[in-house]
């Protein structure tokens, strides 16, 4: 089930609202939001349901386990079952087939094919997402960080929670135990207020800026090889928009579904392209994956205190792994090793002053280096990848009259326009801070309205494939 | 013990999954700083509930406002309320009226959507020497075969009538056109069935394509005149002059075909709903056709090569559950099926379609070529 769907807005949330909020019980409440948000899952495909139940059960179980011992050894041992069953179930359904392509492509290209049969496995719906957030509780756990929680339906709503399992934030148990050990008691208009906002901010960046730049976007990546300077750059940019759009749009959608049946999620995007550096951009973009990825691997890996070497290869490490973590493919492979490189590059030429104060000129390098980042992230192979960031680089030409006509129409140049002033210039969405004025209600209502009539063909978030 | 223990796991000498992060420096907590009230929510206000009621009121109101306009309007048919001629052809009333005023019976019936009335009656006749009528209409589906084949047969009771019937890769669809139902000529063999407005048609209609085709209704029919530029021959064969004006004509049929494989490819088709109802008007098509001694030849519809590609790259499901579908009817009833889908298979042209859905004429003759040579002498 969509977020951007008649069924989703019209048939689940409805009922939903009113059997959260009117179950004042905080037991009532919980089991009605986890079977709730079960069945929002399971209109996927049900098939996956015992699979997000069985991660969640090992991890209630493991935790529970954890906190009884004082044994390190006991300890130890059921950190590595609960990781196990974690990063086994994500590396079976996410994994198994591209390292068996993968294998069988090295062993074609050393002469001796391996005959390795073709995997087809259905990849559950947020498992990269509901997995993180449950092998974040037992990490914590472990570390003492977290008490655990006896309390299962605590637990099963924390994992199920169905503004955020499909595609984050990732949630931490630290971010909601308070809120699920008190749950609020009744809607107030201002978390209303809150939540419709942000449900009609997001209705709108999906539906109307990020899927009206879709078709010319995949227009400009299945033409690569036809692609010159400017028809290139603009698949990148129009990309990297369409992305941000999407996944900013949907996080919004998530934080206002949170509101209107009483939590409050982390912020996950805070305007990533003003960046001033690359490190600056990983602490604005996909804000919960990064302080994941930094929490449970960087800092334990030894973060930046072991010298300018080590540092560079445990960030190369941890953007290898977090690129993998997007998908299954050799370009999200390199997408995360070039973030890895760039953020070691920037941190050695900080460390011996070859930064510059030049805010406008930090912002344009760090745009333009992950603008040319997501031409490999969205590109279906490396080599499609590699002829488009080649024509960025002038290898293709100028364009021609008639490529110019058939890829950049008057409509996407002014979108892509707009746009990119509009993310350079306006606050975003939780730097807003209006006045609940009427005016105001009716101009979010119009937006809203407007963007679900776009629904009727609607396209899934991007990262809903992750 | 514990205690010692405890420190042991957190010294830098165990593997680092098993490490107790450090205190954090003052700048790394910064760094972790993950705020859960955005700015709008920290405003020190009061009307809050005048905003969510005119955020919820402006938005259902709106919606309300464009499901109205266009129930009323319906440019697309689909609930049949009247008031204004549709944006789509009327094209079963027509097709019925010119049945209606055939002078001779037809020799050879040609059945099914928009894809199948580029094939002309006059081109079947000179490569069969049997005369044809084109009962093809826009959406058609089998509830519209049905009745198309059950009004010749009742215009010209004792002479009998070949039926060459093309069909989408699904086979049949459920449901009866509101224009099918509305017609007095139709209504007597749609006997018990109603029309069907669904949900999905409530979303059909609050959409902006429903709102734009509404709009050009509205600009056409009041502040101008209402004036259908297709026009049909009495054999039920678009008129040469009109083929511009179809609405299948895309403008770059490049454009045309890169979107359906982009949404072949987000959206692969599954394996088709296999309920009995909805292939119940297909079988009792053909049982009557059948049953006056006459094989039907189902000829399924060309898809563009790149489609076609993309869908097989998916596994095209619904094929292969037509293909099954179709042989287990075999079992009951008797027809002919001519496979088009793979236009290299009757010399079809790629470039020789007017979107990525519909062949046109010059392919449509090649097509009606293969067809009859491949018939088993069903349309002789």
């Amino acid at each position: 089930m969509l977020f951007n769907s008649y069924l989703f807005l019209f048939g689940f949330l409805p009922p939903v609202l009113v059997g959260c909020w009117a179950l004042r019980q905080k037991n009532l409440r919980l089991a009605f939001l986890t079977v709730s948000s079960w069945f929002f899952y399971a209109w996927w495909d049900w098939r996956f349901l015992p699979l997000m139940l069985s991660t969640t059960m090992v991890d209630y179980v493991a935790a529970l386990a954890l906190d009884r011992t004082d044994d390190e050894r006991r300890r130890r041992l059921l950190l590595i079952a609960s990781l196990s069953v974690n990063l086994s179930l994500l590396g079976y359904f996410k994994y198994a087939g591209f390292f068996v392509g993968s294998l069988d492509g090295i062993g074609r290209a050393l002469g001796a094919p391996v005959q390795l049969p073709e995997l087809h496995i259905l990849l559950p719906i947020g498992i990269s997402f509901y997995t993180f957030n449950s092998m974040s509780y037992t990490i914590d756990v472990f570390r003492r960080r977290v008490k655990p929680t006896k309390h299962l339906l605590e637990y099963t709503t924390f994992v199920a929670l169905f503004p955020h399992l499909i595609a984050g934030p990732i949630v931490r148990f630290t971010d909601l135990a308070e809120q699920l050990r008190r749950p609020r008691p009744f809607l107030t208009s201002k978390a209303a207020s809150v939540g419709l906002f942000f449900l009609a901010c997001g209705l709108t960046k999906k539906l109307l800026i990020a899927d009206q730049l879709n078709p010319y976007v995949d227009r400009l990546f299945a033409h690569s090889g036809e692609l010159g300077f400017l028809t290139s750059w603009a698949a990148a940019f129009g990309y990297s928009l369409q992305l941000y759009f999407d996944f900013s749009g949907y996080s919004d959608m998530a934080v206002g579904l949170a509101w209107l049946i009483g939590f409050r999620f982390p912020q996950n995007f805070n305007s990533p392209f003003k960046a001033q550096n690359i490190s600056d951009f990983w602490r604005r973009w996909h804000m919960s994956l990064s302080a994941w990825f930094r929490d449970y691997l960087f800092i334990p890996l030894g973060g930046s205190r072991r010298g300018p070497a080590r540092t560079t290869m445990n960030l190369v490490l941890t953007m290898f792994l977090a690129g993998l973590w997007h998908g299954a493919a050799w370009t999200f492979v390199v997408w995360g090793l070039f973030h890895g490189v760039l953020l070691g590059t920037h941190g050695l030429l900080r460390k011996v002053g070859l930064t510059t104060s030049s805010v406008l000129f930090n912002r344009t390098v760090t745009f333009l280096f992950v603008v040319a980042a997501f031409v490999v992230f969205r590109a279906p192979d490396l080599g499609t990848a590699g002829s488009i960031l080649s024509s960025m680089l002038g290898f293709g030409g100028l364009d021609h009259a008639a490529g110019l006509h058939q890829f950049l129409p008057a409509r996407f140049l002014i979108l892509l326009g707009a746009l990119l002033v509009f993310v350079h210039a306006a606050p975003n969405t939780w730097q807003v801070r209006a006045r609940p004025r009427i005016a105001y209600g009716l101009a979010t209502g119009t937006a809203a309205a407007i963007a679900i009539m776009t629904i009727a063909s609607p396209h899934p978030f991007i990262y809903f494939q992750f | 013990m514990a205690a010692t223990s405890r420190n042991r796991v957190g010294s830098l000498g165990a593997p680092w999954i098993f490490r107790r992060a450090r205190p954090r420096a003052s700048s790394e907590v910064e760094k972790l700083e993950r705020p859960l009230e955005p700015g709008v929510a920290s405003v020190q206000a009061t009307g809050y509930a005048k905003f969510v009621v005119a955020t919820v009121g402006a938005c259902l109101a709106l919606l309300a406002a464009t499901l109205t306009l266009n129930v009323l309007v319906d440019p697309f048919a689909i609930d049949g309320i009247g008031l204004l001629p549709t944006a789509v052809e009327a094209d079963r009333s027509i097709k019925l009226n010119l049945i209606g005023h055939l002078e001779q019976s037809p020799e050879i019936v040609i059945l099914g959507s928009s894809r199948a009335r580029q094939a002309e009656p006059s081109f079947l006749t000179q490569i069969t020497g049997e005369t044809a009528f084109n009962g093809a209409v826009t959406g058609g589906t089998a509830a519209d075969a049905w009745v198309m084949a059950r009004y010749v047969t009742d215009r010209f009771p004792r002479e009998p009538h070949h039926y060459l019937w093309f069909v989408d890769a699904g086979i049949a669809t459920k449901g009866i056109n509101p224009q099918l139902a509305q017609d007095p000529r139709a209504k007597r063999y749609l006997a018990g069935k109603s029309v069907d407005f669904t949900l999905a048609d409530v979303g059909t209609y609050i959409g902006p394509q429903a709102s734009l085709a509404s709009w050009r209704v509205l600009e056409k029919c009041v502040l101008h005149a209402c004036k259908a530029r297709l026009r049909y021959l009495p054999d039920g064969a678009i008129a040469r002059p009109t083929l511009k004006y179809l609405p299948e004509h895309a403008a770059s049929l490049e454009n045309s075909v890169s979107h359906l494989v982009d949404a072949v490819r987000r959206h692969p088709p599954r394996e088709p709903n296999t309920n009995p109802e909805r292939y119940r008007f297909f079988e009792r098509a053909i049982a009557f056709m059948n049953a006056r001694g006459i094989r039907p030849v189902i000829v399924l519809n060309p898809i563009h090569p790149r489609v076609l590609a993309e869908l097989r790259r998916h596994g095209f499901a619904q094929r292969k559950a037509s293909l099954a579908y179709l042989h287990a009817l075999h079992r009951r009833y008797d027809f002919v099926v001519v496979d088009g889908e793979d236009i290299s298979r009757w010399g079809g042209s790629p470039q020789e379609f007017t979107n990525a859905t519909h062949v046109n004429r010059l392919n449509m003759r090649r097509l009606l070529r293969h067809i009859v040579a491949h018939s088993d002498g069903a349309l002789r």
